[in-house]
């Protein structure tokens, strides 16, 4: 259908369009305008991709800016569902348009993903493909190449130099499967085809590590304009993988490997210094007259990347003392030899950046700044010795990382130093933590860079953490709720088993025969009226396990067998693909299945159960952090002296936006059903925490069952949903037609100028106007109010 | 902290030809006694810098205890003292040895990047001080020989500016170190007075739901109404705690920003070396801090603004029938003077030519036209006000 919003025409690829749909591109719309970002939570299943898209694309191409939009995804199934969505919106576009845009939309992933070479394609882990294909890549092999002589390369990647550097490939959206069968066809590397036709896109769909991991954003997207549009989807997690791209590990292994990085790099500059002294020197006057290469103008072929520096210091020149290739082996040797000293202390130490620099000053005379340069003074120290087998370097390249970080941040970053794995292990196993504690900081460039940047989910609530979190301010903040024709999933808190003894997964009562059995009964009874499949969520692995070997011991799997096929996730991701797939099979044929999952685990932040393939999501227990982990305490007082967010709000509110993410696994439509019960007294305190849109179809009646009071509501409601129910039925209130669109239109409009016409009657009588927004924040505040159970659960954990 | 290691003495190390022995793998076992780690656990290596040979403290006391001896490794002759051993920091005892001589370097060349001209010649510095070094550390015979040469030449030459770059640094560390000491103590404050917070919040809530059970216990009916209230006021309470919390965010940032400053302070040597010996070191773009400063003239209030007019020229006895009435008696006497008055009318006349607003706005200099219609504004409000007032 084809409409308006203000002056933009709209061209959606669907006859009709759901109202929060609707009122998503109308905000998204006021955001781009205004300049600024958004925050923007919009129900799952609600077809939140294609309303992004088109609405994005018809602003590209009616406006004269033609903004490019950098969409970015977790994961590789999400980017390419992203693709297709934008293929048929282009082709939708084309035939009601009569002819084709001008029109460019590309994805890139890893080259493990992307990779056409016979052998390395073969290769299993990603970093060797990455170290693989460098080393048939690099700038240095090719005019030796041209030289001459006998040196491997990849002939996809050269196919590429033959061909007009900005148009690669021709105009069209390209799937993945699109661009590899491309590249097969014209024998031209689909990696580099998508990096190298980044800045001559519309559209470009990629992973949140091209534009938040430091180390990989400053080659891949440097080359984005500032008024880029910016889309984070399924953001609810952003602040952890910001933490974690900024965060390194440090083992003595890997230390060890360092070393012997350093010894390589030491042998080939002798090597280098007796055959081709010229290069050492060439590099030796580029960093005195504190030149960045020229040719790291390619950075494509870059080795190595270094994390992002502050652009003062990148105009620096690199300091004397490490200018000398020797120089800086003998520096980062001492370094490693210092950090093997630090590992060998048996107490826990956590240490801030600047304790920790004074230290190793005082014991090694490594001053700040040159530290500072050392990821940096490698890659180029590497790019000049030629090196092709760069994996071996790997992790000589972490510590200089890690160097360069500690030495750039003094604040968000804390280095935890844990001799032992667990507190009951007698053969230490040291692991230096440097761990990031702020998520502003990963995510400060991608701010300051561009314009607007939209943030946004199925499950983002509340709201107001992320822009405390994440250091920014939201132009536009909404979260939608859902329209529904008919009641189609049914959110239940079961506080009580059947024997009316409050049910919880909290520390002190946990294990407790009645509260195991209670849950038992809850499973059984769901099992037993569930159609096809259903999911049941667990807060983590550990007890996960113990409630299943003490069901085992009480019979209740067997009860539960008798319903329904059991299937179990595991950490080991080929493990649970084949559950995965039993499960699927067995929703598709007779009784259905039950799987049992983890609320943090891979099944619950990426897979869809869909119709038959969930019916039910039971969620057993709060799924809390572990909070005994060193590093997540030092980040709760982080968020506590930083963003004045207190631990217990933080851990509530990770807790649930977990369980919502949990919950929404099984609604991926208007036209699903399915039942939604969360299983722990303490959730009634949280409910506010959830998303609007299962907030608000939680009825308070349903806040505080039983568990047969809630068998038996979701009978009723089960037998509802088995009426038939035609597309009709929907008309005009959870779809629209092009007519009910019209209809909305004009009340908007008519509403607007009421509003207008009050507006200035206020303003005529002086009347102060704003005070509207400001309401409900008092009580959201105590909303995030942990009940006595948390804090006695959490002190527990602290005690133990 | 991990400071537990002892790291006593200043390196005297003469850097002399040492067969440096390789770093002792797995440290497991006395290469003198051939005691191994399974057989004393707590088995201690020491060395003595004098030649960094590593042994087991048992053979140190066996050995040395009853004064100086010699080095009971092959080939090694040097004599050492039970005073002189230490444990080693690093386990890589090249490193320990490099460690040593830097610290001897470091303890000289301390010159500060304020010390230089520019940050190129303060880099050269560096790579110089760093080349010297290498020398000290695995140089030949003779590069060795001329490294220590220069090291002491330049220590006997800039003696005090060492000093004083020592002194400096010295402060400076113990400044860093207090402010880290402070830091790591108000973080523990702010903990433990987050927990009291904590306890305090929830005894409240405790206090609260009590007195809501009280009500409704007090008043059968309506009480419900009653306990709401209640709880509401607990709640804001609670509120207003909180926010006292958040004003104090405020203060301790600013304590730490405060002890920032005064590193610094270096000072600097001579740049030409007249006599030149043994590749005497010589360092450009040193600032030469030994030319007195310029004596500093009078405190001059508009930071060297010149106001001498250059579109016109001031001649004494100037004269107009307008301004010559001012000339008389009547006006001079209050100190009044005609000059003055000349130079104003001269000023006032002449300024604003030659201003283009055009190019102000580009440079920005000065205030935007914006910002003058806003101040005006400003003051028309002001003055409205007034005018209600009366
Ligand atoms: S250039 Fe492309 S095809 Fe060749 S090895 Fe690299 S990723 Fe594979
Ligand atoms: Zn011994
Ligand atoms: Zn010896």
């Amino acid at each position: 259908m084809e409409f308006n919003i203000d002056d933009l025409p709209i061209l959606f690829p669907y006859p009709r369009i759901y109202p929060e749909q609707y009122a998503y591109m109308v905000d998204l719309k006021k955001t781009l305008d205004a300049g600024g970002n958004a925050v923007l939570e919009m129900p799952s299943g609600t077809g939140k991709t294609v309303t992004l898209l088109s609405l994005i694309v018809a602003y590209q191409m009616y406006y004269p800016e033609h903004r490019k939009l950098i969409y970015c995804s977790r994961t590789m199934s999400e980017i390419e569902k992203a693709l297709v969505e934008l293929k048929a919106l282009m082709k939708f576009r084309t035939e009601r348009l009569g002819y084709e845009e001008e029109f460019r939309g590309l994805g890139l992933t890893s080259r493990k993903n992307l990779c056409l070479h016979p052998s390395v394609k073969r290769e299993k882990s990603g970093s060797v493909v990455d170290a693989r294909c460098r080393s048939l890549t690099a700038g240095f092999v090719k005019e030796k190449k041209e030289k001459g002589e006998n040196v491997d390369v990849c002939v996809y990647h050269d196919n590429l130099d033959n061909l007009e550097p900005h148009n690669l490939i021709p105009n069209g959206v390209w799937t993945f499967d699109g661009l590899l069968r491309y590249g097969e066809q014209h024998k031209q590397c689909p990696y580099f085809t998508a990096r190298r036709m980044m800045q001559f896109c519309n559209v470009i769909i990629y992973s949140y590590h091209y534009l938040l991991d430091p180390k990989i954003a400053e080659r891949v997207s440097k080359d984005l304009s500032k008024d880029c549009i910016v889309v984070f989807d399924e953001a609810h997690n952003i602040d952890n993988v910001c933490i974690e791209s900024l965060s390194t590990d440090i083992t003595e292994d890997s230390l060890r490997r360092a070393t012997r990085g350093a010894q390589n790099l030491e042998t080939k500059i002798n090597e280098m210094r007796d055959s081709d002294q010229k290069k050492l020197q060439d590099e030796y006057e580029k960093l005195v007259e504190g030149l960045r290469g020229a040719d790291e103008g390619r950075q494509e072929d870059a080795f190595m990347s270094n994390p992002t520096l502050p652009d003062d210091l990148l105009k620096e020149a690199v300091p004397g003392n490490i200018r000398r290739a020797e120089h800086f082996v003998a520096f980062l040797r001492r370094f490693i030899e210092y950090l093997k000293t630090r590992m060998k202390v048996r107490q826990v130490i956590s240490e801030t950046p600047p304790s920790f620099l004074a230290h190793l000053k005082e014991y090694t005379f490594i001053e700040k700044k040159p530290l500072r340069f050392c990821a940096e003074r490698l890659t180029s120290l590497v790019r000049t010795l030629e090196l092709t087998n760069i994996e071996d370097y790997q992790p000589l390249q972490e510590v200089a990382t890690f160097a360069t970080l500690v030495a750039t941040y003094e604040k968000g970053f804390l280095l935890i130093l844990e001799p032992y794995e667990s507190d009951t292990a007698e053969v230490p196993n040291p692991v230096l933590h440097f761990t990031c504690l702020d998520a502003a900081i990963a995510i400060k460039p991608v701010f300051d860079r561009f314009r607007s940047v939209v943030i946004t989910s199925g499950t983002i609530s509340p709201l107001e953490m992320y822009p405390k979190m994440l250091g920014f301010v939201a132009a536009v903040q909404e979260s939608y709720s859902m329209t529904l024709a008919r009641r189609s999933f049914l959110p239940m808190i079961v506080t009580r088993g059947s024997d009316q003894a409050s049910i919880s997964t909290s520390f002190q009562v946990r294990n407790e025969p009645s509260v195991v059995r209670n849950y038992g009964s809850l499973l059984t009874e769901f099992a037993r009226i569930t159609p096809d499949g259903m999911v049941v969520f667990f807060p983590s692995y550990l007890y996960m396990e113990s409630i299943i070997s003490m069901w085992q011991g009480m019979g209740i799997l067997d009860e539960v067998w008798k319903y329904k096929l059991i299937l179990v996730e595991t950490p080991d991701a080929q493990e649970t693909s084949v559950a995965l797939e039993t499960y699927r099979t067995a929703c598709c044929n007779g009784r259905g299945a039950v799987l049992l999952c983890v609320a943090r685990g891979k099944v619950s932040e990426g897979i869809d159960f869909d119709h038959q393939y969930g019916r039910t999501v039971l969620c057993i227990g709060v799924p809390f952090q572990y909070t005994e982990s060193r590093i997540l305490k030092a980040r709760l007082e982080f968020l506590r002296e930083t963003y004045r967010i207190r631990e217990n709000d933080f851990l509530s509110f990770d807790a649930m936006r977990h369980a919502a993410q949990c919950l929404g696994r099984v609604l991926r439509g208007k036209d699903d059903y399915g039942l939604m019960v969360l299983a722990d007294r303490r959730f009634r305190a949280k409910r506010t925490q959830l998303p609007k849109w299962i907030n608000q179809a939680l009825l308070d009646s349903d806040t505080n069952l039983s568990t047969d009071m809630a068998v038996s509501n979701a009978r009723r409601f089960l037998k509802g949903m088995a009426q038939p129910f035609r597309a009709r039925d929907q008309e005009g209130i959870s779809t629209w037609s092009m007519g009910d669109l019209r209809a909305h239109q004009a009340k908007m409009a008519d509403e607007q100028i009421r509003e207008l016409q009050e507006r200035e009657g206020e303003r005529e009588f002086g009347g102060g106007v704003g005070g509207k927004g400001a309401g409900g924040n008092g009580d959201a505040e105590s909303d995030y109010d942990m009940d006595n159970d948390d804090e006695a659960e959490l002190m527990a954990l602290d005690g133990r | 902290m991990s400071r537990n290691k002892s790291f006593a003495s200043r390196g005297g190390t003469t850097a002399a030809s040492l067969g440096l022995p390789a770093p002792i793998s797995g440290d497991d076992m006395c290469p003198v006694c051939k005691t191994i780690r399974y057989l004393n656990k707590d088995m201690e290596f020491l060395i003595n810098p004098e030649c960094y040979h590593s042994m087991c403290s048992n053979c140190v006391n066996r050995l040395f205890n009853d004064g100086p001896n010699q080095c009971p490794y092959a080939g090694c002759h040097r004599t050492l003292r039970r005073k002189g051993f230490r444990s080693p920091f690093f386990g890589d005892l090249t490193v320990e040895r490099e460690v040593d001589i830097r610290r001897r370097v470091a303890a000289v060349f301390n010159q500060h990047e304020d010390d230089f001209e520019t940050l190129r010649d303060y880099n050269n510095y560096l790579q110089m001080v760093e080349d010297l070094t290498f020398g000290l550390v695995s140089g030949t015979e003779a590069r060795r020989r001329d490294a220590e040469a220069q090291l002491q030449q330049w220590e006997a030459e800039h003696k005090i500016d060492i000093e004083r770059n020592r002194k400096a640094g010295r402060e400076a560390d113990e400044l860093s170190r207090r402010r880290i000491a402070a830091e790591r103590d108000a973080a523990r404050q702010r903990r433990i007075e987050a927990i009291k917070e904590a306890e305090e919040e929830k005894l409240e809530r405790v206090r609260n739901r009590e007195a809501e059970l009280d009500t409704m216990a007090d008043a059968p009916e309506g009480g419900a109404g009653g306990g709401a209230g209640a709880a509401g006021a607990g709640g804001q309470r609670v509120e207003l705690k909180r926010r006292k919390q958040t004003n104090r965010a405020g203060e301790t940032g600013a304590a730490a920003a405060g002890s920032g400053g005064g590193a610094g302070a270096g000072a600097g040597a001579g740049g030409a070396a007249t006599t030149s010996d043994v590749g005497r070191l010589s360092i450009r773009g040193l600032k030469d801090k030994r030319r007195a400063p310029a004596p500093e003239g009078p405190y001059d209030p508009f930071g060297g603004m010149d106001f001498v007019p250059s579109r016109y020229k001031l001649h004494e006895g100037l004269s107009h029938p307008q301004i010559d009435k001012y000339r008389d008696r009547a006006h001079n006497t209050g100190g009044y003077s005609f000059e003055e008055y000349a130079a104003r009318a001269m000023y006032e006349a002449f300024a604003g030519l030659a201003v283009f607003i055009e190019d102000e706005k580009e440079v920005g200099i000065g205030l935007s036209a914006g910002k003058v219609a806003g101040i005006s504004a400003g003051m028309a409000a002001v003055g409205s006000d007034e005018m209600e007032i009366d």
